[in-house]
């Protein structure tokens, strides 16, 4: 057998969905068993190990969900969703992107109606975690651009930034389940929604709360809106430069360049 | 030209882990050298690198990788041997280490090192990618023994002599890591000693010890324990057969107080130094 056939048999067997699959059987024929344990348990301890660190990479990215849901539910989650979900990275922080898509899905965990914003919450936290530092802003050089290519420039958000509507206060909910967090403290869903950006300012991590305005904006900058397709909005002459100043919008480019 | 220390990987060094960042920046504890996972620096920015950059002021340093995915019959991956090349840029490691496995095929990431079958196929095929790797980072790698709990039908060598034969080809060098050469040995009914003496002796520039796990047929490398009595005895004679080679205590899983691991790296630093004295 070949080598790529002899890989992809022993990634179908210890992917397979249960551990009793033709893939395993399959694959039990190509490796040498012993008295004490048969070729297929070989391949089990493979098939264990993977689904174990796919499992503990979820649980690295999402520790308040699994605070929330109780380590038992949270695992038995991740599994199914590690089952389901390949891993497409050489980086595992790379995998769990769509584990809050999941967990929308997932029947059991619709008693806590707001997870699966807070794992979107979590997701954000994570990617901002290891973004790039800076990008390259230069507020003058926007103002010295002429007038007539000014509507030409697009905005860019923090390299770090993700945006994130939910409507339940998640911050919060967040916040309250740190491990720092020492009151017990309750939140109450009557707090209503929220519009949030998730970023790293240099290497202090931010939750902050935005205005209907500087999400509007900032949801346009995300979307690839010219200064051109703003300049309609009366506040965008104070708009703009706060959010310049906050820190979200970092990076500017002429699309002619 | 250099922002850090040139000086040499020497004597018994520490895996590094973030639960120590702390300590080892407030305290500077004397410590040989830290050996860092390449895989969790690969992010453009933020705290990891930060730290990691932090220690290396201070320390020697070797990046480990575990993502290359150097046995896979996939094509390698362009994208992630430019970030770890930026990576070795930025932190300028005295060797970079990756593993005798694949981790992938068909796109799918399964992030455990999987066994290859010994065969001269499999032998030409990973021999052209590590050159390959080689030539895109600019340096040769140590490559290292994995545990292994399966053995395929139709090899046609051994896993020391499948070593022997990569670094003749490639240059490469070997990380001999003790307690996976024993998890496999014993997985395997090799016996452990010949393992080490068939190894190509002088492409060695580094050893790893770890703990396993003993399981009612087998033992689990979890890289979670302190290094096992049996372990240590491979040791000494892998030492007495090598010579004193950098030595690194490896803890992956359930990571202990870095008391702990200077503790591991004590003990090796003394069969170091025994057997230094017996040589001179
Ligand atoms: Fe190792």
């Amino acid at each position: 057998m070949r080598l790529g056939e002899i890989q992809r048999l022993f990634h179908d067997a210890v992917r397979s969905a249960d551990d009793d699959s033709g893939a395993i059987h399959e694959a039990s024929l190509a490796i040498v068993g012993s008295a004490s344990l048969p070729a297929r348990e070989h391949l089990l301890i493979y098939r264990r190990a993977v689904l174990g660190t796919l499992t503990r990479a979820l649980t690295e990215i999402y520790p308040v969900c699994r605070r929330l849901t109780g380590a038992e539910f949270f695992d038995a989650m991740s599994r199914d969703y590690a089952r389901r979900t390949a891993s497409r990275s050489p980086d595992l922080g790379a995998y769990g992107e769509c584990f809050a898509d999941f967990i929308a899905g997932f029947e059991a965990a619709r008693v806590l109606p707001y997870l699966a914003d807070v794992a979107r919450l979590e997701w954000c936290w994570h990617r901002a975690f290891h973004a790039a530092d800076r990008a390259p802003f230069d507020p003058a050089g926007l103002a010295a651009v002429e007038d007539e290519r000014q509507s030409r420039i697009r905005l860019a958000l923090h390299p770090s930034a993700s945006l994130l509507a939910s409507g339940y206060p998640v911050h919060r909910i967040w916040e309250v389940n740190q491990p720092e967090h020492e009151v017990v403290s309750s939140v109450s869903l009557d707090e209503g929604g929220v519009r949030l950006v998730v970023w790293r300012q240099q290497y202090d991590m931010r939750i902050d709360l935005l205005d209907e305005r500087e999400w509007w904006l900032l949801d346009a900058v995300r979307s690839g809106a010219t200064l051109g397709a703003l300049s309609d909005s009366p506040d965008l002459p104070t708009l703009l430069p706060r959010c310049i100043t906050r820190g979200w919008i970092a990076a500017w480019k002429s699309i002619d360049d | 030209m250099t922002r850090f220390t040139r000086k040499s990987i020497e004597g018994a060094g520490i895996g590094l882990r973030t639960c120590h960042y702390r300590e080892i920046l407030g305290s500077r504890p004397p410590v040989a050298w830290f050996e860092a996972v390449a895989d969790n620096y690969l992010g453009d920015g933020g705290m990891p690198l930060l730290h990691l950059e932090q220690v290396r002021e201070h320390y020697p340093m070797t990046l480990h990788g575990v993502g290359m995915s150097l046995g896979s019959t996939d094509p390698l991956d362009q994208a992630y041997l430019r970030r770890l090349g930026r990576l070795i840029g930025r932190i300028e490691p005295a060797w970079v280490s990756e593993h005798l496995a694949w981790i992938s095929v068909g796109g799918s990431y399964l992030h455990e090192l999987l066994p290859l079958p010994y065969t001269q196929e499999a032998l030409e095929h990973v021999a052209g990618r590590i050159s390959e790797a080689q030539d895109a980072l600019g340096l040769p790698l140590l490559i290292e023994n994995p545990s292994s709990y399966l053995v395929f039908r139709g090899e046609q060598m051994s896993e020391p002599e499948f070593l022997r034969e990569l670094v003749r080809r490639t240059g490469c060098g070997i990380l001999l890591d003790v307690n996976n050469a024993y998890v496999s040995a014993m997985n395997h009914g090799w016996d452990p000693s010949a393992y080490i003496n068939d190894l190509p002796a002088t492409a060695i520039r580094e050893i790893h010890l770890a703990g396993y796990e003993a399981h009612e047929n087998y033992l689990f490398d979890t890289h979670g324990h302190r290094v096992h009595p049996p372990v240590w005895d491979l040791y000494a004679h892998a030492i007495e057969v090598l010579g004193p080679v950098p030595t690194l205590i490896e803890w992956d899983t359930d990571i202990p107080p870095l008391e702990t691991l200077r503790d591991e790296a004590g003990k090796a630093q003394q069969h170091l130094e025994r057997r230094r004295r017996r040589a001179a």
